[in-house]
């Protein structure tokens, strides 16, 4: 789990959180960084660390590079070597300008991406996070990263939605929309148990009967994925 | 038992090891080499897998059970191995014990091989794994809400309801190391019941709720696997007692204490190993009841007022795990006596009847 570093014992916590956000933003190897991501989202899991990531502006971290992921999911191939590569990432906002990686290092969407959901999947059941995403625009994010090919993130991803739909069923309704309804209905026929199981829950605790139904009569006319537009409904064989 | 639908001998991602990191900044090198690995409660789970057993029957399982009460555990023989060894699912009763089993037991040599041990969330049901998600949510509100308490310092009535949320974790653990009423001809009869050792401080299971009651539901059951394990069950019984007691207390003491990320130096002050926590505010409430006290929050740093009440002379054995033993002995001592002239006397009568024998429902 967690590492338990040498700490030197004027430093405190906080400061030692600020250390890595530091590292982060000034290292230039990519490993580096994507131990620092590790590390922070392992620090996420303790609910006595939130209220300083939430002051060192952490959780942005994590929202930030979900929005690059997305940019990079539509403009970049997907790279080869997927552990150990990472994309340049800053506190600031992220533009396109900055997406073109520095040095020709090759960019990768299977490298920090996976820290980052995790860490919000850590850290998103206390209700000050949670309210932070959710005002920060994360939900669109989240919900995205529902297509990826990689299954922890996908994992992660669902279960951070349940915990931002919490209490239950029609509290936020831009949280099951019907896309992410018929997503979860594909989930739930997966041959994977704990995406299945994920899934389940999802449809059974933070969705309405009326919209499994609705969705599940529209499920044959949707590539995975990719949501089709109502109009277009080819009949599978 | 869920089967993992068709997934058996499947090896995951989550199950492969990861080469050790070996580029991180001074400041933070940990004492041992570690992997980059970041664990949600998704991937973790009351489910272990381990692999590299070798192949000595059941010895490796009595390791695991160290660290809490077992549910269930079944060799895989679907799993692909290596040779002479073999690969065992563990179902703890407690999620907080897989943790800590897997963090102490992974990569540890036994018997000249290397064990590998890794979560294995896909052998949950659905109903399991809702409620980790709904404990992980628990646990975190209390967390948070008992933070700001204490970063307040408001005064406040003393925290039943978290004493209760951590009463049965603290005495279910317990209840791994006296499980105890069974006797070896009950467990016989049962091959499904959870593996642990039989210990002299049973009547200490009178007090927990009977975990393997609550969890065993219709899927999870393992049946016919399990009875060649008696004999090994026996020899454990019968070997020296006191010196596992003594062991496996130390060690639950011992984990129970590092089960989160500790907190660092500004958080030193107010650490305290759960078990004692749990003590203290026992301890405290009870003072507090005689005394009228009203007591602070529950984070361990908490203000007393008015007087303590003499307690009894302490002897010190001048040895720090010895020392917590004794004290955990005394205090359960203490609170079985005290529960004789308490309302509930429905306990009293469970702690004289229970104690000899007690059957277990499946």
């Amino acid at each position: 789990m967690a590492q338990k570093p040498k700490v030197d014992p004027h430093v405190g916590r906080l400061g030692y959180l600020q250390a890595l956000v530091t590292e982060f933003q000034e290292t230039e190897s990519q490993d580096a960084k994507e131990q620092v991501l590790a590390n922070l989202a392992n620090f996420a899991y303790d609910p006595s660390n939130y209220q300083y990531l939430r002051q060192l502006q952490v959780v942005d971290l994590f929202l930030d590079s979900l929005s690059e992921e997305n940019e990079t999911l539509v403009e970049f191939a997907i790279g080869s070597s997927p552990v150990g590569k990472c994309r340049v990432l800053s506190m600031a906002r992220v533009d396109s300008t900055q997406l073109a990686p520095r040095g020709g290092t090759q960019v990768s969407l299977f490298g920090s991406h996976k820290q980052h959901h995790r860490g919000l999947c850590n850290l998103c059941p206390d209700r000050a996070n949670k309210e932070h995403i959710l005002q920060a625009g994360g939900v669109p994010l989240i919900t995205s990263c529902l297509s990826s090919p990689n299954e922890e993130t996908v994992l992660s991803a669902v279960t951070t939605l349940m915990y931002l739909s919490s209490p239950g069923p029609g509290a936020r309704p831009e949280l099951s929309t019907e896309p992410v309804v018929q997503c979860m209905l594909r989930f739930s026929l997966s041959a994977n148990a704990r995406l299945r199981n994920l899934a389940q829950i999802f449809l059974e605790d933070f969705c309405t009967p009326s919209q499994v139904a609705e969705a599940r009569g529209r499920q044959a006319h949707s590539a995975l994925g990719i949501p089709l537009p109502r109009t277009e409904a080819p009949p599978r064989p | 038992m869920a089967s993992g639908g068709g997934e058996l001998g499947v090896v995951f991602d989550h199950h492969a090891q990861k080469a050790a990191c070996d580029t991180r900044a001074k400041y933070w090198e940990g004492r041992q080499p570690r992997t980059a690995k970041v664990y949600t409660i998704n991937l973790e789970s009351r489910y272990l897998l381990i692999q590299g057993v070798p192949a000595v029957g059941a010895k490796g399982v009595e390791r695991f059970a160290l660290y809490g009460p077992i549910e269930q555990y079944k060799p895989l023989d679907e799993y692909p191995e290596e040779d002479f060894t073999e690969v065992y699912l563990i179902k703890f009763v407690n999620l907080q014990s897989a943790r800590t089993a897997k963090k102490k037991m992974d990569e540890q040599s036994f018997f000249g091989g290397l064990l590998h041990v890794c979560y294995a969330p896909e052998f949950e049901t659905v109903e399991e794994t809702r409620k980790k998600l709904q404990e992980r949510k628990a646990y975190i509100a209390r967390s948070t809400k008992n933070k700001d308490y204490y970063m307040t310092k408001k005064k406040l009535t003393p925290e039943h309801k978290d004493m209760k949320d951590f009463r049965p974790d603290f005495y279910s653990e317990m209840s791994g190391f006296c499980a105890a009423t069974l006797n070896t001809s009950t467990w016989n009869s049962n091959p499904s019941l959870p593996y642990s050792c039989e210990l002299p401080l049973c009547y200490f299971s009178s007090q927990s709720t009977c975990s393997s009651g609550e969890h065993v539901d219709g899927p999870s059951n393992f049946s016919k696997d399990d009875r060649h394990h008696d004999d090994t069950v026996e020899q454990c019984n019968h070997n020296s007692l006191q010196k596992i007691q003594m062991n496996t207390l130390k060690s639950h003491v011992a984990s129970s204490a590092t089960q989160k990320p500790i907190p660092s130096s500004e958080a030193v002050g107010r650490f305290m190993p759960r078990t004692t926590q749990l003590q203290e505010r026992k301890r405290r409430r009870e003072d507090d009841r005689k005394l009228g006290a009203v007591e602070t929050g529950f984070s361990g740093n908490e203000v007393m007022t008015g007087p303590l009440l003499p307690d009894t002379p302490r002897v010190d054995m001048h040895d720090d795990s010895l020392n917590t033993t004794a004290n955990l002995i005394r205090n359960k001592l203490k609170e079985v006596s005290s529960s004789a002239p308490k309302p509930p006397e429905d306990k009293v009568e469970d702690v004289p009847a229970s104690r000899p024998f007690k059957q277990r429902r499946i």
